[in-house]
């Protein structure tokens, strides 16, 4: 029903919402409806219901003279569809370049682990270098793995680069398409979910090591460490996570599921406001952890951040 | 399956026929076509509609709200005296226009067929 329902709303994508076109689309919806319950109880299946149903819906231009949008259809710029090719092309490439992105992202969290490590053992007297030169390796090191994750994400985000209307811009898909998409998902969907899970739960253990050792073991330096232990373990559950979810997300996609729905992508305030929020909280960060120095706890920001725009996300939502 | 262009200027007469015996809805009216065509002719859901919505505007049907069946609220419509003239109208154009047309059709086994087409 979900897909007849998505139909309808590309057809009368665009269209100004006066009291005959709104009238319209319900009354259609109701004929398909019971074309569609009355299909699938002569034991049709899905999609065959809904094959049968979309292709006898007809053509809006029919209706155009009836209500009053003779000129809006004639001069409507058609909305793209993105054919066969394209979309496998685009959930194929998604899947070559999630583990590469993901690698990126290890790398970049992963960065600060030598510097924890090396200060760590040197509190604990494992290591008798000066602290001067161990900061300065462990920081050439930092700087080589930022460095190669993000020259990693610039390549791989170039060849992604294409695609991004697909996120950005209301399109269709035809039947075939999209019931390919919807097949492709559905196989994806026990490798994601567990995927998601998996990843869930390092999150949640990511925060053991950093409870744990204080509370066991009365060692300096120790702290550190757990702190790099916790870092290489929030590192793994994102790279799991980007490299397993990029077909069930690419399908959305394609699907304009989710954050890629019509309505999401014709809302223009909320898509500024995440805009303009995420670069807030990067200045807050930023200008907080420089001004203290406290960055051993500003990356609370983050977590914090993530669950207030759940709120505003909400809020600008029903707004619109 | 007849393609829709031939049959355009029957659909309200196929419409407000069915409307003479009682008031309908849109999937009823489609399926009963449907039906009584012996499955030769599916009217689409945007011409179903854009015939209602021009028959309701020319007076000829009028719609109202059924009562709420599992949860549902259908739009029925039924036929003004308007209609059922217009009915009567379109019955006799048919009549001329069969026998207009049936002067220009040839059949397989007429002496004609053979003569001319083979």
């Amino acid at each position: 029903m979900n897909t007849i329902r998505n139909y309808l709303d590309n057809m009368f994508l665009g269209l100004p919402q006066t009291d005959d076109v709104i009238r319209a689309k319900i009354e259609l919806l109701a004929m398909m409806e019971d074309k569609y319950n009355e299909l699938k109880s002569c034991g049709k299946t899905e999609n065959e219901a809904i094959g049968i149903v979309i292709s006898e819906f007809g053509n809006l231009d029919e209706l155009a003279d009836t209500l009053g949008i003779k000129e809006i259809m004639e001069n409507r710029t058609d909305i793209p569809t993105v054919s066969y090719d394209d979309a496998m092309q685009y959930i194929e490439n998604s899947k070559l370049t999630a583990p590469k992105t993901a690698l990126g992202v290890l790398l970049c969290i992963i960065s600060p682990v030598t510097l924890m490590l090396l200060l760590g053992l040197s509190e604990m007297n494992l290591i008798t270098a000066k602290e001067e030169v161990l900061v300065a390796v462990s920081l050439a090191v930092l700087i080589c793995f930022v460095a190669a994750g993000v020259s990693h994400f610039i390549r791989f985000s170039s060849k992604m680069e294409k695609y991004e209307y697909l996120q950005e811009n209301v399109f269709e898909l035809d039947y075939k398409t999209e019931q390919m998409v919807r097949s492709i998902q559905e196989q994806d969907e026990r490798s994601y979910k567990s995927a998601v899970n998996i990843s869930v739960i390092g999150y949640i253990l990511s925060a053991l090591p950093i409870i744990i050792t204080p509370l066991m073991l009365e060692i300096e330096g120790l702290s550190v460490i757990s702190v790099a232990v916790t870092l290489i373990i929030i590192a793994w559950a994102t790279y799991n996570l980007i490299n397993k979810s990029a077909v069930h997300e690419s399908c959305n996609v394609l699907l304009q599921q989710g954050d890629y729905s019509i309505k999401i992508k014709s809302n223009k305030i909320s898509k500024t406001i995440s805009k303009v929020y995420w670069l807030v909280i990067v200045a807050i960060y930023l200008g907080y952890s420089f001004i203290t120095n406290n960055w051993a706890m500003s990356w609370i920001i983050w977590a914090i951040a993530g669950v207030l725009y759940g709120a505003i996300k909400a809020i600008t939502d029903g707004m619109s | 399956m007849i393609s829709s262009d031939v049959i355009r200027g029957y659909n309200d007469t196929m419409i407000l026929y069915l409307l003479l015996d009682e008031p309908s809805y849109g999937y009823e009216i489609s399926k009963k076509i449907r039906e009584l065509s012996n499955d030769k002719y599916v009217i689409k859901e945007t011409t179903l509609y854009s015939a209602f919505k021009r028959m309701e505007s020319n007076g000829y049907i009028a719609a109202f709200l059924g009562s709420e069946t599992y949860g549902k609220q259908r739009t029925y419509y039924k036929i003004t005296e308007e209609g059922k003239k217009h009915y009567r109208e379109k019955c006799k154009e048919w009549e001329i226009t069969k026998e207009v047309i049936e002067k220009f059709i040839v059949r397989e086994n007429d002496h004609e067929y053979n003569q001319k087409l083979s």
